[in-house]
């Protein structure tokens, strides 16, 4: 019986397939086990399913809601006084409160978490998925499938509006073209943390997808979760105070994690010199920078700002999240394989 | 003879397949430890409702787990890729991407099935057309009536050119035209591919298939031929027609040797399944004379299966009580 994985590489390669049987044919075995043609298939129908040109306009238009409200605020600066890499700090400034609060953070979430919850779930309940996997495809490649239409779908949102924020900071802001060269490094890192973010709701959503009847169950556990990361927490950590450190709440601070790992992106790209002015705003909204490190009156110099809490390494919150976001793919992978699917 | 049937082989088998739902006080025992032996040809899957024929083809189709025992489709472990792509599956009551056109949807499942897109857009025509569905291609098949439905969820199970086809109730929900439709269909179908089939309707099942297997409570009640099943029955049946066909069924009931008469709603006829043939008729003459009733026919039928599969049916209840 030959399988579609390997009739497929004998098209793509004939020639290499024979000299490197030893080294990349097992490994290709291995690979076309989770991705093959039939995976693109499923990609490319959930894709367009989930990615109408219609939603698409939508969908960057709320995301950009609260960043263009901070472009159009005025700053007071001449932006022809001062430098290039001076400007793209206030602009990047500007914009990042918006971008982790709301274009990264509760829109883009929600919008990975309402696109991608019904995709299993549904397919289940409605009947759709009985003749699905009747075909001959493999329940691994079917969850891939799906699971990669809404990476790709998220990472092609986020790159719309994080090139549309900086353009349109850029030309509101300062009117000059070359700001935007150095507001590069910003936009790399609020990519890199896209990219962070749509994995980690991506299997967040998948995951109850594949295990609730209901994809309004899963969405509203997105939901919740999201309510929880970028306001709740927030609520929590200014009421307990001191409390917060005492009992370790950080540890299940989903909105502390992504800040830490949002500022370990800054920090890395150099995007934004630390300032108090943002790392003040910061420090409330995901507790990552300690609101109460005094300022000498007396020397009455800070400029390194705030000093980080450091409940968790930055490194190490990233890496934490992405195993967790991992576990919860293969959690969502194992729970369809074994799901009965009837109707 | 045993060697002998070792030696086919069949295109579905399975050896004490079971299927449990539920745990602890809800469990159920839908399919109990059954053998199908499905040779080549059509093959007809009966039984009542609840009987365990959709769960049967779930698990054969890898849609729901095995509890118990095995399954295989032409040597090949049931629910894996490699044996799905020799079964094309036809669900019961079937749903669809509403808002796929029937090409678009014969096509992606075509790929699926793992055709090149140009491969699967040549037989995605090529059925749509043997279908009568050509004209309606483009068409969602949101808009699609229920029988154009059923006819594109055949198709959709034939794409992939697989060597057996498991139908669930096909013809379910078609009006008579529809239906003669669809089984005309699946009997041309069959010169290509084995065909597993399940109805309600038994006429259906009489004109399409040379063998049956009949299940009720989850268990095989009887697989076998049409034509050996109805010979082992036909000198069962009697028919009586009088004019007073009520009273004739009361008198006949309390005898011993009747082992079972009713009166058919279909023709109002007396049905009768006697123990000792030779007293039945010998005691009818007497009792139209005892009676003064005329006899308007007293004869034994062709079985049809319908009468077969109730016989079955009703003995089976009546041994387990
Ligand atoms: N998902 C399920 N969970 C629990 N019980 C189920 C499930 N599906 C079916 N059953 C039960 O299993 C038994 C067999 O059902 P099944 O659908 O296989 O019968 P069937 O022969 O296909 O009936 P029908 O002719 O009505 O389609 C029934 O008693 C039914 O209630
Ligand atoms: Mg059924």
């Amino acid at each position: 019986m030959k399988n579609d994985q390997s009739s497929l590489i004998n098209k793509i390669k004939p020639g290499v397939e024979k000299s490197n049987n030893k080294v990349f044919q097992p490994l290709r075995t291995w690979f076309g086990k989770y991705i093959s043609r039939k995976t693109f298939i499923i990609i490319r129908k959930t894709f367009f399913d989930i990615c109408s040109l219609k939603k698409l306009i939508i969908t960057i238009i709320a995301m950009l809601f609260l960043p263009l409200i901070f472009i159009f605020m005025p700053t007071g600066i001449d932006f022809g006084l001062i430098s290039s890499h001076h400007a793209a700090t206030i602009i990047g400034i500007a914009l990042l409160f918006p971008a982790f609060f709301w274009t990264l953070g509760i829109a883009y979430t929600s919008i990975i978490g309402t696109s991608g919850s019904h995709l299993i779930a549904e397919e289940v309940s409605s009947g759709t998925m009985l003749i699905l996997v009747s075909k001959p495809i493999s329940r691994i490649k079917i969850f891939l499938g799906k699971y990669l239409a809404v990476i790709f779908f998220g990472m092609l949102i986020s790159f719309i509006s994080i090139f549309t924020i900086g353009w349109s900071g850029v030309l509101i802001k300062s009117g000059n073209i070359d700001h935007f060269i150095s507001l590069v490094p910003f936009l790399t890192a609020l990519y890199l943390y896209s990219v962070f973010i749509v994995f980690l709701f991506t299997s967040i959503t998948m995951a109850f997808s594949s295990i609730f009847k209901k994809s309004r169950t899963a969405s509203m556990i997105v939901l919740i979760l999201i309510i929880f990361s970028f306001l709740a927490f927030m609520i929590i950590r200014t009421l307990t105070g001191a409390l917060y450190g005492t009992f370790q709440i950080y540890h299940f601070d989903l909105g502390y994690h992504l800040g830490n790992v949002f500022v370990l992106f800054i920090e890395t790209l150099n995007a934004i010199p630390p300032s108090a002015a943002w790392l003040m705003f910061f420090g409330q909204i995901t507790g990552v920078y300690s609101l109460t490190s005094t300022i000498d009156p007396d020397q009455g110099i800070n400029l390194g700002g705030l000093d980080k809490t450091n409940y968790y390494l930055p490194i190490f919150s990233l890496l934490i999240w992405i195993l967790i976001a991992a576990l919860l793919l293969f959690f969502g992978i194992w729970s369809l394989k074994r799901r009965e699917i009837s109707v | 003879m045993t060697q002998k049937k070792l030696k086919i082989n069949y295109e579905v088998w399975s050896e004490r397949l079971t299927k449990i739902y539920g745990k602890g006080k809800e469990e159920l025992e839908a399919v109990s430890k059954i053998d199908l032996r499905v040779e080549p040809g059509i093959h007809g899957f009966l039984g009542p409702n609840g009987a365990g024929k959709t769960t049967t083809y779930n698990m054969l189709v890898g849609a729901i787990s095995i509890t118990e025992g095995e399954a295989k489709i032409r040597e090949l472990k049931a629910g894996s890729v490699a044996a799905k792509q020799l079964i094309g599956f036809l669900p019961q009551d079937p749903v669809f991407y509403e808002d796929m056109t029937g090409e678009g949807y014969l096509i992606y499942m075509g790929q699926l099935g793992g055709l090149q897109a140009k491969e699967a857009r040549r037989k995605a025509q090529e059925l749509l057309d043997y279908f009568d569905l050509f004209d309606a291609r483009e068409r969602e098949i949101g808009k699609y009536s229920g029988g154009m439905k059923q006819k594109i969820g055949i198709a959709a199970a034939l794409i992939h050119e697989p060597k057996v086809l498991i139908l669930d109730e096909p013809t379910a929900n078609l009006d008579p035209l529809g239906r003669v439709d669809v089984i005309q269909k699946i009997k041309e179908l069959s010169d290509k591919v084995s065909v597993f089939v399940s109805s309600h309707i038994l006429s259906e099942i009489e004109q399409m298939c040379e063998d049956v297997t009949m299940i009720n409570h989850g268990k095989i009640v009887v697989s076998d031929s049409i034509k050996k099943i109805k010979k082992s029955f036909v000198s069962n049946l009697y028919i009586l027609d009088t004019d007073m066909n009520e009273k004739f069924l009361e008198i006949l009931k309390n005898k011993d040797f009747i082992s079972k008469a009713r009166i058919e709603e279909i023709d109002g006829k007396i049905h009768i399944i006697p123990k000792d043939p030779a007293k039945l008729q010998k005691i009818i003459p007497e009792m139209l004379i005892e009676n003064k009733a005329t006899l308007l026919s007293f004869h034994q039928p062709e079985l049809s299966l319908q009468d077969i599969f109730m016989e079955i049916m009703s003995k089976k209840e009546d041994d387990e009580k």
